[in-house]
């Protein structure tokens, strides 16, 4: 072969990739998801809308989860927002208050909004205008875990369902038995080794919303009298007499108390964690739903989701995409890799996990019997979320309680007032 | 001007007066259209020095640093006494005690995780001596252990570095002193008390002030292993620092903390520096 024509060749891959760079119409960024197969299912589904489309091109671009957030609030500053992105749960608040995302509303048709699951909605739905900003292909999952053997063996009753519970006396009254037995070390795994994080304000949210208190006030969208509140504090109490009790499991005990050494009894955790603990212990494992610990029963939801950009050229165009991500197999494909909760109604049917009588089918019965309550979409969350994190450490190491909820509630509404409150919010 | 110059301005000279400048400021990590950057005057500093949670944070590394500058210190001298010896095999010696500082301080930290786990290392071993008296402890999330157990770490992942700059001073000091101490008749904890350790006196300076200097940027073993926690027992100034400008993105309060933090080593510096020369003088 002679340099001319390798220079030819060269020339024309450099051409070709160029022109399919430019009928590329529609630009996707996606975070890459966690390792379990996510990234290729996504590449795989652009790819094959592109061999639908072929008048629409559109090109997939990954981007590290680490620092996802800066990339997308860099791109908008530069003018270089793609036309659909993704984005973690509360998260898009900042978008939309930053006037990054178009209201979804108008552009994807009735029908895929009314096959979603509604606590997508409810997360999506922006509270300052009440418009849906964010649409996903799955959602996430809270309950507790429980070792049905040693349930059993500490006469604890085994509720079957979200009608039916435990009570907040129920379950202290269940740990203090199962802490008794001989083969339980702590009765409860919180997974206090995620470390503090976002792992504690969404699987400990429900706790305190459980009582009535929050994070912030949805209304005046301020965190005092709120997040120290009444309901908060008698959460956070509560909470706070299980580690005394020495019923946690302390973050020094590692990750698998629950589905390795065998001496947790229950473990509260999401989803994600089914694969091992159903190859732990197969039919001897149940999930339960989210105690009704103060009155009101709540449970966690949220998880990475879709959203449109106001620059998007063709939006029209792109909604068809997010329409094509959020078809069933699309959805099912991507949950039987990652474990998580199908979006749509019809997915949750057809997907025998999910399915009525399936082993997750308690999720489904959560998030659709509206008792999952979204982290709130607030400007702020960053703060908001490492204000309640901190706190939930200290209390949990014997801090006292209004104090340190006072501090956090504090702390919260001080980068609220430095930032003009956000307005609109709380107007 | 030379590169190295330009290098200087750009990485080190303009970061620093960049944070003296940002520090007025209610600068964020995220810049957003909706509210622009603006001068608060001194805001900032009256937050952090009007607020517990600096004066914590402060009061806890000056502690980290009173105490692992002597231990530390008196691990590697120890050490390099004993590697300075006609041991056979000591380059061997000389390598294997340098590795704690070779690894890199989140390896380091992953490890002691392990050590200090309810049912790790540490445990073990107190649960031994004691005839299963005592423990189990969490040692990382109980307040009155938490900052010892990072300083063992700190003191085993640092004490190598020290511990070569003691090995050259040694090698540094006049033989013939030795000799005359032992035509002298003089035991070896004399001769340590008044040969070994004064001749180091140069060498101790370095030491303390770099040990000081050093100490007081703990940072990744705190992030990695408490967070700060139990209840802000082991928050650093560091710490407090990085929460606040890169979990929170408030990157003007958190200059103003890198000044004050600054100003306060700057301070310690200077003072340690005054009086260990003018004790050399007298």
């Amino acid at each position: 072969m002679t340099t001319k024509n390798t220079l030819a060749i060269l020339l024309g891959a450099t051409f070709m990739s160029t022109a399919s760079m430019a009928a590329a119409d529609i630009t996707v960024w996606h975070h890459g998801g966690r390792g379990d197969g996510e990234r290729d299912l996504i590449a795989a589904q652009i790819d094959a809308w592109n061999a639908a489309n072929p008048e629409m091109q559109a090109s997939l671009e990954l981007l590290p989860e680490g620092s996802y957030n800066e990339q997308v609030a860099a791109a908008a500053l530069a003018g270089d927002l793609p036309d659909l992105l993704d984005f973690d749960g509360p998260n898009y608040a900042n978008y939309v208050w930053s006037g990054y995302l178009a209201p979804l509303n108008e552009l994807v048709s009735a029908d895929v909004i009314a096959n979603l699951s509604p606590s997508l909605i409810a997360q999506g739905t922006y509270p300052v205008d009440g418009q849906l900003y964010s649409l996903g292909q799955f959602d996430s999952g809270l309950g507790i875990w429980g070792n049905k053997a040693m349930l059993e063996e500490a006469g604890v009753r085994i509720p079957t369902g979200v009608a039916d519970a435990w009570s907040g006396e129920e379950f202290e009254a269940a740990l203090a038995a199962l802490q008794g037995l001989e083969s339980v070390t702590h009765a409860l795994d919180i997974k206090m080794n995620y470390g503090q994080g976002e792992w504690f304000s969404y699987g400990f949210s429900p706790i305190v919303q459980s009582f009535g208190g929050d994070f912030i006030n949805r209304e005046t969208w301020r965190a005092e009298g709120t997040l120290n509140g009444e309901g908060a504090v008698a959460a956070m109490n509560m909470v706070q007499g299980w580690f005394n009790n020495d019923y946690i499991v302390p973050a020094s005990a590692g990750d698998d108390s629950f589905f390795g050494q065998k001496n947790a009894a229950l473990a509260l955790v999401g989803h994600w964690m089914w694969g091992a603990h159903n190859e732990a212990h197969g039919d001897n494992l149940v999930l339960l739903p989210m105690p009704n610990f103060g009155g009101k029963q709540v449970t966690g939801n949220g998880s990475w989701t879709w959203g449109i950009t106001e620059t998007a050229e063709d939006k029209a165009a792109t909604a068809a995409l997010l329409e094509f991500l959020l078809q069933d197999d699309n959805i099912v494909a991507l949950t039987n890799a990652n474990g998580a909760v199908p979006g749509t109604l019809t997915a949750m049917a057809s997907t025998e996990n999910f399915a009525e009588g399936g082993a997750l089918s308690l999720y489904t019965e959560q998030l659709q019997n509206d008792i999952a309550m979204p982290r709130p979409a607030h400007p702020a969350y960053p703060v908001i979320s490492a204000s309640f994190a901190q706190a939930f450490a200290d209390i949990a190491s014997g801090a006292d309680v209004q104090e340190t909820l006072n501090k956090a509630a504090a702390a919260i509404d001080e980068d609220i007032e430095d930032n003009g409150g956000y307005a609109p919010f709380g107007q | 001007m030379g590169p190295g110059v330009l290098l200087t301005l750009l990485f080190i000279v303009t970061p620093f007066v960049l944070s003296i400048f940002l520090s007025f400021t209610n600068q964020r990590l995220v810049p957003n259209l909706n509210i622009p950057t603006e001068f608060i005057g001194f805001r900032n500093y009256e937050r952090v020095l009007g607020r517990p949670d600096f004066w914590n944070a402060l009061g806890n590394t000056g502690l980290f640093v009173a105490l692992i500058v002597p231990i530390q210190g008196a691990i590697a001298l120890g050490v390099a006494m004993l590697i300075n010896s006609k041991l056979p095999m000591r380059n061997l010696f000389r390598g294997v005690f340098f590795i704690p500082t070779v690894m890199t301080m989140v390896v380091v930290s992953v490890i002691w995780a392990v050590l200090f786990r309810i049912d790790g290392f540490f445990n073990q071993f107190l649960d031994l001596l004691s005839f299963g008296m005592l423990g189990p402890v969490d040692w990382l999330t109980n307040e009155t252990t938490a900052m010892g157990s990072l300083i063992l770490l700190s003191a085993w992942q640092g004490f190598p570095f020290q511990m070569v700059i003691y090995l050259a001073g040694l090698q540094a000091i006049n033989p013939e002193l030795y000799e005359a101490a032992k035509v002298e008749g003089s035991t070896s904890w004399q001769t340590f008390r008044h040969v070994t350790f004064p001749s180091l006196r140069n060498t101790h300076v370095f030491i303390v002030i770099a040990t000081t200097i050093l100490g007081f940027k703990l940072f990744t073993q705190v992030n990695l292993l408490t967070q700060g926690g139990p209840q802000g027992a082991t928050e650093t100034v560091v710490q407090l620092i990085y929460q606040n400008g890169f979990q929170q993105g408030k990157v003007g309060f958190a200059s103003a903390l890198s000044v004050v933090f600054f100003l306060t080593v700057l301070l310690i510096s200077i003072a340690q520096r005054y009086i260990l020369t003018n004790e050399e003088t007298k």
